[in-house]
């Protein structure tokens, strides 16, 4: 079984680089030739090229929340997102893509994708590459979470 | 001006808003959006290394990394005094062709185009690239994934990676092109180039022929006379990559061309108290308030506001389409917002052609690639970013760090013009108070067309542009809202 860990993140926008601070502490910690670890800042239909082809992809990310206490750390089977139309900017949300994929026939889409998310009220709008308090608290409950999904 | 005051609303983080007022017949009176701002860059860029300036720009925008990295790259060439070799700066366009690629055609199949091919008013679960490929077929549908595929190859082949380039550096590029992938290469931009063609049938069939699209598009609600601004070669043709800086009037008349180097002797920044956004303008005009016509000095940048800019573009066939886009909507120039669609389709059609005239020059396998750089001192650098002109602009320590940066993005120039058409459109479908969610998407095509990129478009999940739109009566008490993704 081929998996791929993925730390999602901006590096420079302080707690929404959260993802990237957990992947480097997970990649201390497995050396499995079937496992691959990266990061990237993408979403959607690039973030969905970059887990084709594998059989499990676990996410981790910021997610925003208006009702979880910030620095929680959920485990959400990609399902659980609530469905979104086009909205937003400019790209479509990563269900979107897969369900889109799926449409045309994609047959690389991974059984499982699973999303690590670190709660947060808001994304930062400022420049900086240190994690908050409450966010760096949540980093190693987000490490152990990934690992736990790797042993399963 | 009458000044009004607008209590209710407080600069926000996170997420765009949109707060309409409404007079005492339930009209709209006024209306603003509110978008986040990323802060503190200057800041956060100095007594950095001047050369890791285009790697960390790219990550300001989730939309936009190739832009940002050679509107920096392109200001090091300026900062470190040295002019890269002609199969550089080839090599750096040909980037940018992909990047334009991959970037139009997913704004037209997945963002703007849902609302023509399925219909301002279909339901939202039906107005979105699902809705548009079950319309269209699937066979199309793995056209558009393939091609947008492909133009993300092209930048990965260039840059090293797709989302993030590594290859721009002051005086050229680290990395040429091999046989192999100047193949690979021509394969797909052959492939491209008859999507693109496609793409503008498709536009011309769905839309042009379509009575109803054709008076939406021309309506008063989705008209903004501004001026309008681009890059342009020396033939006054639409250049991505280099040029000057032109801005035409609502006429299509030249008003000014410039230099980067001279750009803050033609454009100021305008400070609103509801918004951390800037609003610039031209300064000889200056600033009027959020009004358009001749003497107020808001401008358009982006593809309409490029091709508006501009006396033609530089390859046939897109030159052909840039006529007829004219001809069709009643001469220069063209003010209608909407026709930023169209005019980004034009767009494509040139990048794909422009990309295999770059392709095929027998400079792009060329390994010389790079010129060594001088003294460190200041520099300005300008790209036409998919959604507008942006401009970077260092000054550097003698040890070649960071002093000072300032950024003017595409979207920040675009965003008077954008509020104003917000507010035109919510004047033009709310009337006495009777507000539903066709009436938001209405609104929400308004700067859809634009393509902005907001602090929120990046990366974060679940990956919806959270909105809220507030509508106030005459009172300023709440009256309805509206949300998404929220």
């Amino acid at each position: 079984m081929k998996t791929i860990i993925l730390g999602i993140g901006n590096q420079i926008l302080g707690d929404d680089g959260v993802g990237i601070h957990v992947v480097n502490e997970v990649k201390k910690q497995i050396q499995d030739p079937n496992i691959t670890i990266d990061e990237a800042i993408t979403g959607g239909m690039n973030l969905l090229d970059l887990i084709l082809g594998y059989d499990k992809a676990i996410i981790i990310d910021a997610v925003k929340s208006g009702t979880s206490k910030t620095g929680t750390v959920k485990r959400i089977p990609i399902s659980d997102f609530n469905t979104m139309h086009s909205c937003n900017p400019h790209d479509v949300s990563l269900l979107e893509a897969i369900k889109m994929a799926k449409k045309l026939g994609e047959e690389k889409i991974p059984k499982e994708i699973i999303i690590i998310g670190v709660m947060m009220k808001e994304i930062p709008c400022e420049f900086g590459e240190k994690l908050s308090e409450d966010i760096a608290a949540a980093v190693p409950k987000a490490v152990e979470m990934t690992l736990n999904e790797i042993k399963n | 001006m009458r000044t009004v005051t607008i209590d209710p609303i407080t600069r926000l983080e996170g997420h765009g808003k949109i707060s309409i007022f409404l007079n005492d017949a339930g009209d709209v009176e006024n209306a603003y959006l509110q978008i986040p701002e990323l802060r503190g860059f200057e800041r956060f860029a100095q007594g950095r290394r001047a050369e890791d300036m285009p790697q960390i720009t790219s990550r300001i925008c989730g939309v936009c990394p190739v832009a940002h990295h050679f509107a920096s790259t392109k200001a090091l060439d300026a900062a470190f005094n040295v002019d890269p070799p002609s199969a550089a700066k080839k090599l750096r366009e040909l980037m940018y062709m992909g990047y334009y690629i991959y970037d139009h055609t997913l704004h037209f199949y997945y963002l703007g185009g849902p609302d023509f091919v399925m219909g301002p008013d279909a339901p939202p679960a039906m107005r979105n690239v699902i809705g548009v490929i079950g319309k269209v077929g699937v066979e199309i549908g793995k056209e558009v994934i393939k091609h947008r595929a492909y133009g993300q190859k092209i930048t990965a082949i260039l840059g090293g990676k797709a989302t993030h380039p590594v290859c721009g550096l002051p005086g050229g590029v680290s990395k040429g092109l091999n046989k192999d992938e100047v193949k690979d290469i021509k394969n797909m931009v052959d492939s491209c180039i008859d999507f693109a063609k496609f793409t503008l049938n498709l536009f011309d069939d769905v839309v042009l022929k379509n009575k109803n699209y054709v008076d939406l598009i021309l309506s008063d609600p989705y008209t903004l006379k501004t001026y309008n601004m681009g890059l342009v070669d020396k033939n006054n043709k639409v250049n991505f990559y280099d040029g000057k800086i032109r801005v035409t009037d609502q006429q299509g008349e030249e008003k000014v061309k410039f230099d980067v180097n001279d750009y803050h002797k033609y454009i100021a920044e305008h400070v609103e108290e509801w918004t951390y956004i800037k609003f610039p303008y031209l300064k000889s005009i200056g600033w009027r308030g959020f009004e358009d016509g001749k003497n107020s000095g808001i401008y358009r940048v982006g593809p309409l506001g490029r091709l508006n800019a501009a006396e033609g573009m530089a390859t046939p066939l897109a030159d052909k389409e840039y006529k007829r886009f004219y001809e069709t909507l009643g001469g220069r120039a063209v003010n209608s917002t909407l026709a930023f669609h169209w005019a980004r389709l034009i767009e494509l059609l040139y990048a794909t052609e422009r990309a295999k005239e770059l392709i095929n020059d027998s400079e792009i396998t060329s390994q010389k690639i790079r010129n060594p750089v001088g003294e460190p001192g200041e520099g300005m650098g300008v790209t036409e970013a998919a959604r507008g002109t942006l401009i970077h602009h260092y000054k550097l320590t003698k040890d070649g760090l960071i002093d000072k940066a300032n950024l003017i993005v595409a979207t920040t120039n675009n965003a008077g013009a954008i509020n104003m058409s917000v507010r035109d459109a919510a004047k033009g479908v709310i009337k006495k108070g009777d507000v539903s969610n066709k009436t938001l998407n209405m609104v929400e095509m308004a700067f859809r067309a634009y393509d902005p990129c907001f602090a929120c478009a990046t990366h974060t999940l679940p990956g919806g542009m959270p909105l809220e739109v507030n509508i106030y009566d005459h009172k300023k008490k709440l009256y309805k809202t509206l949300r998404q993704n929220l």
